[in-house]
């Protein structure tokens, strides 16, 4: 039997399939026919919708929300697999001291909760300590939140998706910062809430003792909070100036450890340290050291700091929001 | 400002420093399909932006669904779908979410954008492939899902930029289909702006056309086609004693060969022919008004402009 697909492509071929008769029967060959593209049923029927659009509210919250829940969920900002596996290894590495606190708290041992324990020069650590929080874990994430969170935009188009539809650039720009600002804060500051509230029930810690620390807890929160915020205008300024992902994490990488290692050779040769106020990171260590009453290790004012961290975030801020106000609709 | 147009402007001027993008413009757009067509550098694309609310205007004023231009812009954004000329897609995104959000960022509820994404996307041919990546997605495909993406919220016009470019045969025909299909069935109203006359021509009723920032033609195709009105005659012997005896009548004639149009002035036009043949002895064997293209019809008005052009992709691509 010919199968189905099986080209009839002449006399001999024919005469081998039906060679074991005489030749005068009459025999019809069964060829197949070749499959016809029928192509498929489709009825284009317009269905109208007359539901009501939800006010402003909901439009920014549709745009936080697909930032966020596209770490965790399909179907919303598809982050990368290494982004989402860098972000959970600092999640974990971050939470470092929590589980030093636990580890004292199985072991018993009274010399390892003081050493790991929540005090002052603890938290500032969690937060601004320089290794490896602040070398490798805060940075680097944020780097790598911020790179394509407006270059991409650009790049693929789809800021005409945002601004044909009534999304202000006021609107654009905030839903993107908090999306950021929020991952690096719950990674500083969740995981300090972690260490903090571990102490607590590890240790069996009273209210006496929560009275006298959380003060120096919500310091160190706003620090952390500091630290997040001015890494994500940074990042998102490079970001909107880019239409890649990589620059504008290594330029906020070149930042962060530029300025503070063009200060550090300045301090070693001259020892002269205000040149720190250059330093994003160095100001808010700063800062957080005045503000917890730790021993500072800056020669100049703490005010200088914080003008310059103001100066920093405004400088930022400007060049982020006359970049966006660029973004076209049509084309560029 | 009359409540029945979909576009109204007065006077409407946008200048960018010494450049004037938008030029005292009067438009008067009624509901259902328009094209809107014009050289590079016309002002197309601040024309939309205009309409769109997202710049403001120099001087005058316009109205866009009833809404004002200059200070309603988000109200106009949230009645419209806007499908841009080039890729406004997340690559990386499936089209089912990527349409789905597009409705989020209106105000729609997430639930009943998705329930909305998959009509619009059944709607636009895409409903076996709604769950494959964009960057999967054939210039056809993701046009469509552009469409989708307009079309989620059920938006009372729809701008349309460029909506076939880089479409082959097939594809271009079901965009087309697919916005014609809008307007005669969904009742919408479309302003497509294209550099294809036979596009413009298939899906719209009206024409605009700028032409450096001003207003060069407005109005029904059928209408303005009117302006180059032709009677065409195939003759039999004698037919260059019949031009020359129509010109020396005042007559405006085109010929190639035995096929001849006259510009219609009047109905008296008919007659003139037919004594003009009787007087040179000339055998008319078909005489039949000339239906002219778009294409001819900007060829018309670019030679009332003042400019010599061979085609609308002369008048549309180089000119300036």
């Amino acid at each position: 039997m010919l199968h189905p697909e099986s080209p009839v492509t002449g006399q001999t071929r024919m005469d081998s399939a039906w060679g074991s008769q005489t030749g005068d029967e009459d025999v019809h060959a069964k060829v197949t026919q070749a499959s016809v593209d029928a192509g498929q049923i489709f009825e284009q029927e317009y269905k109208p919708w007359n539901g009501t659009l939800n006010p402003r509210w909901m439009r920014n919250w549709a745009i936080l929300r697909h930032h966020l829940l596209g770490i965790v969920f399909k179907g919303h900002r598809p982050w990368g697999v290494v982004t989402r596996i860098v972000l959970l290894l600092i999640f974990l590495g971050s939470l470092s001291s929590a589980a030093m606190v636990l580890l004292s708290g199985v072991v018993g041992d009274s010399t390892l909760a003081s050493m790991w324990g929540i005090n002052r020069e603890n938290m500032y650590g969690h937060v601004l300590g320089f290794f490896p929080r602040n070398i490798i874990f805060y940075p680097i994430i944020a780097a790598i939140l911020v790179g394509g969170m407006i270059s991409e935009d650009r790049s693929n188009g789809t800021s005409a998706l945002y601004f044909s539809r009534p999304i202000s650039r006021v609107d654009y720009t905030s839903m993107k910062f908090l999306s950021i600002a929020i991952i690096l804060f719950f990674v500083i500051d969740g995981t300090l809430a972690v260490y903090y509230f571990a102490e607590v029930l590890v240790m069996g810690r009273g209210w006496s003792w929560i009275l006298d620390t959380f003060p120096m807890f919500l310091l160190a929160a706003f620090s952390g909070l500091l630290l997040a915020i001015t890494y994500t205008s940074i990042g998102l300024a490079l970001s909107s100036l880019s239409k890649g992902r990589f620059f504008p994490g290594i330029g906020l990488l070149a930042v962060i450890m530029g300025t503070k290692t063009l200060a550090a050779i300045i301090e070693a040769l001259f020892d002269k340290t205000i040149l720190y106020v250059i330093s994003p990171f160095d100001c808010i260590a700063h800062i957080a050291q005045s503000l917890m009453s730790i021993e500072s290790t800056y020669q100049h004012p703490w005010t200088w700091s914080l003008a310059s961290i103001v100066c920093i975030n405004i400088g930022a801020l400007y060049i982020l929001t006359a970049r966006v106000s660029t973004l076209e609709v049509t084309r560029e | 400002m009359v409540e029945s147009l979909l576009i109204e402007t007065r006077n409407l001027t946008k200048s960018y420093g010494p450049h004037v993008a938008l030029d005292d413009l009067n438009l008067n757009i009624p509901h259902g399909a328009t094209g809107l067509l014009g050289p590079n550098g016309a002002g197309k694309s601040t024309f939309l932006k205009t309409m769109l609310g997202l710049i403001q205007v120099t001087s005058g004023e316009g109205s866009i669904l009833g809404y004002d231009i200059r200070t309603e812009g988000e109200e106009i954004r949230s009645k419209i779908g806007y499908m841009p000329e080039y890729d406004a897609l997340n690559p990386k995104m499936d089209a089912i979410y990527q349409v789905q959000y597009s409705g989020e960022l209106l105000g729609m509820n997430p639930n009943i954008a998705l329930s909305r994404a998959h009509q619009a996307l059944e709607y636009v041919g895409l409903g076996e492939q709604r769950y494959r990546t964009v960057e999967t997605f054939s210039t056809g495909m993701k046009q469509a899902t552009k469409l989708a993406c307009a079309l989620v919220h059920d938006p009372e016009l729809i701008i349309a930029d460029e909506p076939s470019n880089g479409l082959d045969a097939k594809a271009r025909e079901f965009m087309l289909q697919t916005l014609e299909n809008t307007v005669r069935q969904g009742q919408k109203s479309v302003l497509m702006a294209s550099h294809l006359m036979e596009d413009v021509e298939r899906v719209c009723e009206n024409i605009v056309l700028l032409h450096k920032g001003k207003l060069a033609a407005q109005g029904k195709i059928e209408d303005l086609k009117a302006i180059d009105k032709e009677v065409e005659i195939h003759v039999w012997g004698h037919a260059t004693k019949m031009e020359e005896g129509l010109l020396d009548k005042g007559m405006k004639v085109r010929r190639e060969g035995r096929v001849m149009r006259v510009r219609y002035q009047d109905d008296s036009t008919y007659h003139t022919i037919l004594s003009t043949a009787a007087k040179c002895e000339t055998q008319i064997r078909k005489m039949h008004d000339h239906e002219a293209s778009l294409e001819d019809l900007f060829l018309v008005i670019m030679e009332r402009l003042g400019y010599d052009v061979k085609g609308s992709e002369a008048l549309l691509g180089d000119l300036s």
